[in-house]
């Protein structure tokens, strides 16, 4: 897997957008985001300790990278419940719930003009988040918080990325 | 004012008819594309004036550019009348898992703009026309 790690960015979806010659399958992760969002642009809390990346999405149509985000949410639930025998919830199109509380989102972002430029999933996953602010410690958690101890980031963010891979490869054939 | 529609069907030509008054002496009669203005005559006038308006037969250069995907636009970055190169990103097209930048592939100026922000948009329907 390639990796491209950050300490601090505004959000790993906008570093992906910037890259210039963008290759297959990079992942951009970051520590920290500072404007970390989700669709319609909602804030999403990005402190250190939480899963951040996005990934370089290979030329796909439309549809096909459609699909790929709904089954994203499946590859981060399978990934929490393999890992840590935990049960976690969809809520369609893109969120990941833990005892009804939010723990992951994903957005997916194109450029498409006749075809398909460019695309670039973004994953946040709250890992190794301690707390969590007054207005969203009710709404949301992380792993750590339900599991008592700390995760590991880098075994997730590639058990994530290669099931994304079989899952476009699988779309795709 | 009151348009007044007729389908013609000549020798197997369609014509579709659109008669609207304009002012109290003035109609327009289009027919299919192309607007014909008849003012009526008035004393001392041996005939009625004819005025052809528009010709707006379709143009080659026209271009459209239409939604890929079904969704809601919840951005528009351009304005009727703006010339655009290509690359140019027109509206941002939200479909429920994915928010898509819909570019340019082409330039010139934008004729119509056919969506607003909010708008829900299905595959296939035009965004805006460039001349």
């Amino acid at each position: 897997m390639k990796l491209k790690k950050y300490k601090k960015v505004s959000s790993t979806n906008k570093i992906a957008k910037k890259i210039k010659k963008p290759k297959d399958w990079l992942v951009i992760q970051a520590e920290e985001q500072k404007a970390g969002y989700g669709r319609k642009k909602d804030y999403w809390f990005s402190p250190k300790g939480g899963l951040y990346f996005s990934v370089i999405l290979p030329k796909s149509t439309i549809e096909d990278l459609q699909i790929l985000t709904i089954l994203a949410a499946f590859v981060v639930a399978k990934a929490i419940k393999e890992n840590f025998k935990l049960e976690p919830m969809i809520k369609l199109p893109n969120d990941v719930y833990l005892n009804q509380k939010k723990i992951g989102g994903i957005l997916t972002e194109t450029v498409v003009g006749e075809d398909v430029k460019f695309s670039i999933m973004g994953i946040g996953l709250n890992t190794n988040i301690d707390k969590f602010p007054k207005d969203l410690e009710n709404i949301a958690t992380s792993l750590k918080i339900e599991l008592g101890k700390k995760v590991n980031n880098d075994k997730l963010i590639k058990q994530i990325v290669k099931g994304l891979k079989d899952q476009l490869g699988a779309i795709s054939e | 004012m009151p348009i007044k529609k007729l389908k013609l069907n000549i020798n197997g030509k369609k014509y579709n008819i659109d008669i609207q008054q304009l002012s109290k002496d003035t109609i327009k009669i289009k027919v299919n594309d192309e607007d014909f203005i008849f003012k009526e005559k008035r004393k001392g006038e041996g005939k009625s004036v004819v005025a052809k308006t528009s010709i707006p037969k379709r143009d080659f250069k026209e271009k459209e550019i239409k939604a890929p995907i079904a969704g809601v636009i919840s951005e528009v970055f351009v304005k009727e009348n703006d010339f655009i190169k290509k690359g140019k990103k027109i509206v941002l097209l939200s479909a429920m898992k994915m928010e898509n930048e819909i570019i340019s592939e082409f330039e010139g100026k934008i004729k119509k703009l056919l969506v607003k922000k909010g708008e829900k948009v299905k595959e296939g329907n035009v965004l805006i026309i460039l001349e």
